[in-house]
């Protein structure tokens, strides 16, 4: 596809994106924001697992210390929100940084193992400190503006998750892109052709941590209520199936799949709470039999004799 | 109050290293972190529930079907979701990751978010060196645990068996060379470690009842475990079963209870900091 024609059929799709709640009620509009909050973790998850090959368990922790950071500064010290939440992606960086770094030596089960680790000593340190984060009660937070409006909370929502999609499109079309899929695809070999490998593969934590907690900082002050549902295991699923379902390691699979999942978790909940365990194994069959997700599927329909070469 | 956290520590100890056997031989051998240790745990606890208790069948046949029956599983797990992603550990971890939360959705689907527990082997309590009374059943525990492991050492130190299971674990290829077949062993050896994960299931159910999610601090604390002892290295189970265990009661008893569960992830964090192979592991990581 060339890149006119992707512009204008970006442009389409944001446009449609910028009319369609317009005409739904408010839960719809809900659905479409916590749609919005997932496209973000989806994405920026897979920037890590995707591009990098680096599976991170701890990206629903850095959207929870992304939502707490913001959260607490607002409710103990009266700070404005959206200064709160750019604490909390400054925040939510500094940690990926530090994590980054504390797993450079280590490959796949090690890194998934530390950032497992990280994220339970979260999740226990905010349900026990009480006092600060009001454990499993949840942290009452002030919203983003003084009266308020779902169809504004949005459009805050879809331009957030705009601007996170063209920084990463950006950083996947550019050199850098390239020096990810390298590292990905093998260490030893981008190490010799003169890839940092350290270097990246710690950039796309921080970035891909960044990311997270601003999108968690938005979406708490969107819930108005903070709880340690967020950096939870089970929201790092939900990520994790989005991406895996949509396509892991393409830009459009994890949009695709957090759309996909969050719409049909609404269907399925009227039969019952059962949607967890349809993502599930709807995700474990699709990551047995088509890796590359709905979109890989999709591709394999369409082009059947592509060259082995092409991904 | 440091005597009882001792005992309580030594026994936590020996199933942290039960639990934590399994994942290390699955490791070693496999390059594979199940992530699904922890549910497989409970689901033997649920077994052993289900036939003792609600069929009525004596208490010790009910934990060996329980075994028995999660052995098969795991077989069925290496075959069906294990096998065709050989040579990609990152789909393994996605994979079994996935398992893991469809089976705790499972089982709260099937048995409810309540507690369930499988009778008692033994009642009544024991004088411990006139320090404190404990339960017989935790000894009962203790003293199986450290059964189980003794057979497992036996078996792998000791048995044409193990001698394949350390060659194999050794160097792959030149196992290979020799005549094994990896792809037969590979299946055996993740359908034991998943024995394993049930044995410290049915030992230890009676004494912490089981529930949908009970098993994923279990599962957390065994891969502490196994990267404190060394990835792949059967006396770092044991070694750092032990040290875990202790640290973990002591600490709930003389610092918080709230915070037991975070001194094994700071163990983690310092290993991987300092030593990343770990106490006995190879130093190549």
């Amino acid at each position: 596809m060339t890149g006119k024609k992707l512009t204008v059929i970006a442009a389409i799709i944001l446009a449609g994106m910028c009319v369609l709640p317009l005409g739904l009620g408010i839960y719809p509009q809900h659905v479409l924001i916590v749609s919005l909050f997932y496209v973000m973790m989806a994405s920026s998850w897979n920037l890590l697992a995707g591009y990098t090959g680096q599976v991170s368990f701890g990206h629903a922790a850095m959207a929870g210390i992304g939502a707490y950071t913001s959260g607490i500064l607002a409710v103990k010290a009266g700070i404005d929100p959206w200064i709160g939440v750019c604490a909390g992606t400054a925040i939510a960086a500094l940690l990926g940084l530090g994590l980054g770094a504390l797993c450079l030596k280590m490959g796949g089960i090690y890194l998934s193992l530390t950032t497992l680790a990280f994220s339970q000593i979260l999740h226990i340190v905010i349900v026990n400190e009480y006092d600060v984060t009001r454990g499993t009660m949840g942290l009452q937070v002030p919203g983003l503006m003084a009266e308020y409006s779902k169809i504004t909370y949005y459009y805050i929502m879809l331009a957030a998750a705009v601007l996170m999609l063209t920084i990463l499109y950006r950083m996947i079309h550019s050199n850098l892109g390239l020096n990810f899929r390298a590292v990905q695809n093998d260490e030893a070999a981008a190490k010799s052709v003169g890839v940092k490998v350290l270097q990246v593969r710690i950039l796309a934590f921080t970035v891909a941590s960044a990311m997270a907690g601003f999108a968690g900082g938005l979406y708490g002050h969107y819930l108005l209520l903070i709880t340690p549902e967020i950096p939870s295991l089970d929201l790092q699923f939900n990520v994790l199936a989005m991406t895996v379902i949509g396509g892991m390691g393409s830009f459009i699979g994890p949009i695709i799949g957090a759309f996909a999942l969050n719409i049909l978790a609404e269907k399925i909940r009227d039969y019952g709470e059962y949607h967890v365990l349809v993502f599930g194994l709807v995700a474990l069959v699709v990551a047995r039999f088509a890796p590359n997700g709905l979109l890989g599927l999709w591709r394999r329909f369409r082009t059947p004799t592509a060259h082995p070469l092409v991904k | 109050m440091f005597a009882i956290s001792i005992m309580n520590g030594l026994v936590m100890g020996v199933i942290y290293a039960l639990a934590a056997l399994g994942v290390s031989l699955v490791v070693g051998i496999m390059n594979v972190v199940n992530f699904a240790h922890g549910e497989l745990y409970i689901l033997a606890g649920y077994f052993s529930y289900l036939f003792a208790s609600a069929l009525g069948v004596n208490f010790v046949l009910a934990m060996v079907i329980a075994v028995g029956l999660v052995f098969i599983l795991g077989l069925l797990i290496e075959y069906l979701l294990i096998r065709p992603t050989y040579g990609n550990d990152m789909y393994s971890l996605i994979l079994t990751f996935i398992l893991s939360i469809v089976l705790q959705n499972a089982y709260l689907l099937i048995f409810g978010p309540y507690p369930n527990k499988p009778p008692m082997w033994v009642s009544g309590a024991t004088d411990v060196f006139d320090l404190f009374l404990y339960g017989n059943q935790r000894l009962a525990a203790l003293a199986a645990g450290a059964a189980v492991i003794a057979v497992i050492f036996v078996i792998i130190k000791r048995t044409w068996f193990g001698r394949i299971i350390r060659a194999t674990s050794q160097d792959r290829e030149m196992a290979e060379l020799n005549g094994v077949n990896t792809t037969r062993l590979n299946m055996l050896s993740f359908g034991l470690g998943c024995a394993l994960a049930a044995a410290a299931g049915v030992i230890l159910s009676p004494v912490f009842p089981v529930t949908p999610t009970a098993g994923v601090p279990v599962a957390l604390t065994a891969f502490v475990v196994v990267v404190l002892g060394g990835m792949g290295s059967l006396w770092g189970c044991v070694v750092g079963g032990l040290v875990l265990g202790l640290v973990e009661n002591l600490g709930a008893a003389f610092i918080s209870t709230g915070y037991k569960n975070v001194f094994g992830f700071i163990i983690l964090i310092l290993v991987l900091l300092i030593r990343p192979s770990g106490l006995f592991g190879r130093t190549k990581i």
